[in-house]
């Protein structure tokens, strides 16, 4: 299947505003985050970050998740050097042209099966940037998305929630079938 | 019978030189007819070797001519048969190569005379390895260097040919220099040119005699064998000889200094001191490991293997420097396993040397150069030059089961034995002798994983070998022929040694009643304190690497395998020239070894902006290395030369009256003599 099919076939996800909203604990978080991930990844999900552009506000909060309050290796959760070690793709900003082709590869490089996260409002539509000549466009004219995370940036804590509602939801679909 | 067999071999070079030159005008007749000619004597070269060798007969020819001292005097013995054999099989290979390979000549230079002198060439290996008259000799091995000379300048037309040529030419005679020295040295104190009357009057000779004599056939046999430090000539001749004179010189002539080493000192000499076999040994070391270190800076592919010709020439050394010094022990059954080693090395190291200068030959012929930084990706347009120069590649790195293998193992085993001896000195030089061994066959290993990995692996660096195709037929059967000969004498190790113990014991120096070392397929060594059995060796190879595959494939079997490019960090396009390259493999290597090579490093930078240093325009980096022999050793003896006739020109001014004033006064001077004395 050529990547373009696969765009137009893949449905994307926004994560609704009341998980992102939810008023959850970061402990609370853990517990919950620890079972899935043991039980869906055998207690490591890796992650590759690829910055297509953004103002590195996404940046920032993703930095945050491994500080010491948030601390996601906890959870088992990895931010990976190479596409080829990773189970999920975080893509963050309007893709710019440059970045383009290198997105395609880096989509390509990683092995299936893959989760494609778009991380920021400006990875949703181009955001801020949105009409630019600079840009494409959002991460899904690009590869296939599968989940976006809303937000100019979303928090530490929303993408943390984020991820655990991601996680449930491949869960459910996994007990679906 | 051999009479018979020589003739026939003599005619068929004889004729294919003379045909070739009569045709010259026309270059494919001319080429097919030498070829064709050197194939059939080469064949009757190995019918006559194999007779010998099996049918362990001796025989003598002495044709007497009308000149004094000298006669056409021809022995047929083991070690003549079995040198025989040696050269026959890579003439065989290298000619048939060479009706493919000379045709990329055809419009360039004369193809008659090339096929004239090679002719003669090959003729004049046999003849040296059945002479045994001392001038005859002389007059043979003379012929070799010459025929040899002039098929390094056959492609006259590059500068850089004549140059190697005139070092070769240089280098050789001061070889027979020293050679004709020891000759007439011992002509003075056995008033005879006979190698056999030698061997029998060698008891009368003094000993200071017979330790100049060896000093001088060291020096004139090893100028032609390429020990170190007389090797300066051997990587510039070999790599300017089209490439399958280099796979004869390489694997044959340089054999034919280690051949009349072995007969000198194993065969004519007995009684031999032990500083002799001393002094081999160490050559041997030093031009084993500095052969091979020299070769891991090379990244001209001929003169790689060159450099590899000197540390295989030192890991025959090493044989031939224990046989003579568990002799001077008086320890026969170990100086026979030893010589034994020496000559098995000998064998091995003709054959896959030859089988890698033909595949670089190949590879040359179809790149047009010789500089390994422009191959590449050859494996894919070349699958069969790259499988057989692979083969080649592992023989000489001296891995199981190939038969580098077996002849570096029975030198170990050998050099193993003298690390036995009760005095500390003699068993400190062997345990040197046994490490330098492997470090060599460690390094060895290494520079062919450069050699191959550069030449045949990755990507294409240039269009050359982009453009590459598989040689033609000719090319490549050759190749195929020795590469098979490796694993047949690696399968047959056994056998082998067999027929060497009975070469060896014809040495003078050795009972036959001696030497036991195969029970069958197995090589065993001094009643069982190590042996090697190739077959048993081979198969358990095959069976442990099949097992290991099935093991991994069952595994893995529920993994799927998904081919894909290489992940360069999302970059646009890698490109060739970010391979390694030969220079940066060795680098590490070359920097260890620093004191050895000198290496120098200069960096050029350019910038896009001069006073903002951050972006580099051109970015360039030279790595080269010194020659430390040539810039402490041969420069300074140039330089001594040159002064002295600087100072010999304030005599021989041209002044006509001062010579008449020289005539007169050695006149008077003569008056003088005559007078008083």
């Amino acid at each position: 299947m050529s990547i373009h099919s696969k765009i137009i076939a893949t449905k994307q996800t926004i994560i609704p505003i009341d998980v992102l909203s939810q008023e959850e604990d970061v402990v609370q978080i853990k517990e919950k985050m620890n079972k899935k991930i043991r039980h869906l990844f055998k207690g490591s999900l890796a992650i590759r970050e690829v910055d297509a552009g953004s103002s590195n506000a996404e940046e920032q909060e993703l930095t945050a998740l491994a500080n010491t309050f948030y601390d996601s290796e906890r959870f088992g959760i990895h931010f990976v050097a190479s596409p080829r070690h990773a189970d999920m793709l975080m893509v963050t900003g309007p893709v710019s042209r440059n970045m383009a082709r290198a997105l395609k590869k880096t989509y390509e490089a990683t092995p299936e099966p893959k989760i494609v996260v778009a991380v920021g409002d400006g990875a949703i539509d181009g955001g801020i940037f949105k009409g630019s000549y600079g840009i494409v466009g959002g991460v899904h004219e690009v590869i296939p998305v599968h989940f976006q995370i809303p937000g100019d940036p979303p928090s530490a804590k929303q993408i943390l929630i984020s991820l655990l509602s991601i996680i449930e939801s491949l869960d459910r679909k996994g007990a679906k079938k | 019978m051999s009479s018979t067999l020589f003739t026939i071999l003599l005619s068929f070079f004889s004729v294919g030189a003379l045909l070739s030159l009569f045709w010259s005008q026309k270059k494919t007749i001319s080429n097919l007819c030498s070829n064709l000619f050197a194939i059939a004597g080469s064949l009757t070269g190995i019918i006559l070797g194999a007779f010998i060798l099996v049918t362990q007969e001796v025989t003598s020819l002495i044709f007497v001519t009308g000149l004094p001292l000298f006669s056409l005097s021809l022995r047929f013995d083991m070690l003549a048969g079995y040198f025989m054999l040696i050269i026959g099989l890579i003439g065989l290979a290298s000619s048939l190569f060479g009706m493919g390979y000379m045709r990329q000549y055809f419009k360039l230079y004369n193809i008659g005379l090339f096929g004239f002198f090679y002719n003669l060439f090959l003729l004049s290996l046999f003849l040296v390895v059945t002479a045994s008259n001392g001038l005859y000799f002389l007059f043979v091995w003379e012929i070799m260097s010459l025929t040899s000379f002039f098929l390094v300048i056959f492609e006259h037309k590059h500068h850089d040919t004549i140059k190697a040529g005139i070092l070769y030419f240089i280098m050789t005679h001061v070889g027979t220099m020293f050679l004709l020295a020891a000759l007439l040295l011992l002509y003075g104190a056995t008033h005879t040119f006979d190698f056999w009357q030698i061997r029998v009057l060698a008891g009368t000779i003094p000993d200071w005699l017979k330790d100049t004599v060896f000093v001088f056939a060291l020096l004139g046999f090893g100028t032609k064998a390429g020990i170190i430090p007389l090797h300066i000539w051997l990587p510039k001749a070999h790599s300017a000889a089209p490439s399958h004179v280099s796979a004869l010189m390489s694997g044959v002539m340089i054999k034919m200094g280690i051949f009349m080493l072995f007969r000198l000192f194993l065969d004519i000499f007995p009684n031999i001191p032990l500083w002799w076999g001393i002094v081999v040994l160490i050559i041997g070391a030093c031009s084993s490991l500095l052969g091979v270190l020299y070769a891991l800076a090379e990244h001209d592919l001929k003169r790689l293997l060159a450099y590899h010709s000197i540390e295989n020439i030192g890991i025959i050394l090493l044989g031939l420097g224990s046989s003579m010094i568990f002799f001077s022990l008086q320890q026969p059954v170990l100086a026979a396993l030893a010589a034994l080693a020496g000559l098995f090395h000998t064998l091995n190291h003709a054959v896959f040397k030859s089988l890698l200068f033909l595949g670089a030959g190949s590879v040359i012929s179809q790149t047009g150069t010789r500089n390994l930084e422009k191959y590449g990706g050859l494996i894919k347009v070349m699958p069969y030059t790259a499988l057989f120069f692979l083969v080649g590649a592992v023989a000489i790195s001296g891995l199981p089961p190939l038969n580098g293998f077996a002849s570096e193992w029975l030198t170990f085993q050998s050099l193993f034995a003298g690390v036995q001896d009760p005095r500390i000195g003699l068993r400190s030089l062997f345990l040197f002798a046994g490490g330098a061994l492997a470090l060599t066959g460690g390094l060895a290993a290494a520079c062919f994983v450069k050699a191959f990995g550069i030449t045949f692996l990755a990507r294409p660096r240039s269009t050359e070998s982009k453009e590459a195709k598989e040689s033609s037929w000719m090319l490549v059967v050759p190749m195929g022929f020795l590469a098979v000969l490796c694993v047949a004498i690696g399968f047959g190790a056994g056998n082998v040694v067999a027929i060497l113990e009975q070469v060896v014991a014809q040495f003078t120096l050795f009972r036959p009643s001696e030497i036991v070392a195969h029970e069958g397929s197995t090589v065993v060594i001094q009643n069982g304190f190590a042996s090697m059995n190739m077959p048993i060796l081979i198969l358990t190879l095959i069976a442990v690497t099949s097992l290991v595959f099935l093991l991994t494939r069952w595994v893995s079997r529920k993994q799927k395998v998904v081919r894909d490019v290489t992940w360069d960090g999302g970059y646009t396009g890698l490109l060739p020239f970010m391979e390694i390259t030969a220079t940066a493999f060795s680098r590490s290597l070359v920097l260890i070894f620093k004191g050895l090579f000198q290496p120098t490093q200069q960096k050029k930078l350019e910038y896009i902006d001069a006073n903002i240093r951050y972006f580099t325009k051109t970015h360039e980096i030279n790595f080269a290395t010194k020659n430390v022999f040539e810039v402490y050793l041969y420069q300074p003896l140039l330089a001594v030369s040159i002064m002295l006739t600087k100072k010999v020109k304030q005599i021989q001014g041209g002044n006509l009256n001062a010579y008449i004033l020289y005539i007169f006064l050695t006149l008077i001077g003569l008056f003088f003599w005559a007078r008083y004395f």
